[in-house]
């Protein structure tokens, strides 16, 4: 498993205008914090702050993370489906780096 | 959960006053102890934070609105005892309305004794047709997880529960 793999779990398949749950899970250390001497060390750390999913372009659901946020973030959403289309979810980090998941919604 | 803070009302000058007060404290604190808050600002991702207090959290969050008691609307399903507190998965189900005029905003997960006690923010739209969301957070040590649930007025419902962690891992 390397940094950044994203993977997502829908059902098989959905009804029009059935909620559905995503889960979303992402490889990344989500770096915690350090101490030294009992105090936090001053540096960048890595981890995802921002996550964002969309359904066939519209956003769905948003979230904030901190370090508090287990490592290989685990998230489960809800998206209530109208049609059959492609769940988008990208995750951020510190460094700038983004990482994409998708996965077909079938009817 | 019972709330410490009750609404006050303010007038407009007083918030006026409040703001020239915390601008020049500010500017004081920048150039007094030389911290460089417009870096902060700037390059704060992923800086460490300062420590704060739950209390703080919840004011900077929620300023002084009252939070009411959820009861049955909102469940939280959490472990009684976590062995690890690095992986503690949690789970919110909110029975709110969802619809395009009243829906759960943000749905708030705070640990109590964490350095920084607000572990994630979740936001939701109406299409979404439920609030629900489930996760893994860290947790430092034995502590309340409390998940704070935002209507799109502005009303909040809040639920805790404890949470006992026999290693914690919050790194420290």
């Amino acid at each position: 498993m390397s940094v950044g793999q994203v993977r997502i779990r829908v059902p098989e398949k959905a009804k029009a205008g059935e909620v559905i749950t995503v889960r979303v899970l992402v490889t990344h250390p989500m770096e915690p914090l350090q101490f030294k001497d009992g105090k936090p060390v001053p540096k960048q750390y890595d981890y995802i702050h921002r996550i964002e999913a969309t359904y066939n372009g519209k956003k769905v659901f948003e979230a904030e993370t901190t370090q508090a946020v287990s490592q290989n973030p685990l998230i489960a959403f809800p998206v209530k489906v109208t049609e059959p289309g492609t769940v988008k979810v990208i995750f951020y980090d510190t460094m700038g780096k983004t990482y994409t998941g998708e996965a077909q919604i079938k009817f | 959960m019972k709330s410490i803070y009750s609404p006050s009302r303010r007038s407009r000058r007083d918030a006026l006053r409040l703001l020239g007060a915390a601008g020049v404290a500010a500017g004081a604190l920048s150039i007094g102890t030389l911290l460089p808050l417009g870096a902060a600002h700037a390059q704060a991702l992923g800086m460490p934070q300062e420590s704060e207090k739950v209390a703080d959290t919840m004011k900077r969050l929620f300023g002084g609105r009252p939070i009411q008691d959820a009861g049955d609307r909102l469940k939280l399903d959490a472990p009684l005892i976590a062995e690890n507190g690095a992986v503690v998965p949690i789970r919110v189900d909110a029975d709110l309305p969802m619809s395009p005029d009243k829906y759960v905003k943000n749905i708030y997960v705070i640990a109590d004794k964490n350095r920084r006690p607000l572990n994630a923010k979740f936001a939701l739209y109406p299409d979404a047709g439920k609030a629900s969301i489930a996760t893994n957070i860290r947790l430092a040590e034995t502590s309340d997880v409390r998940v704070i649930a935002e209507m799109n007025d502005g009303a909040l419902f809040g639920v805790a529960r404890e949470v006992k962690v026999t290693v914690g891992g919050c790194g420290g």
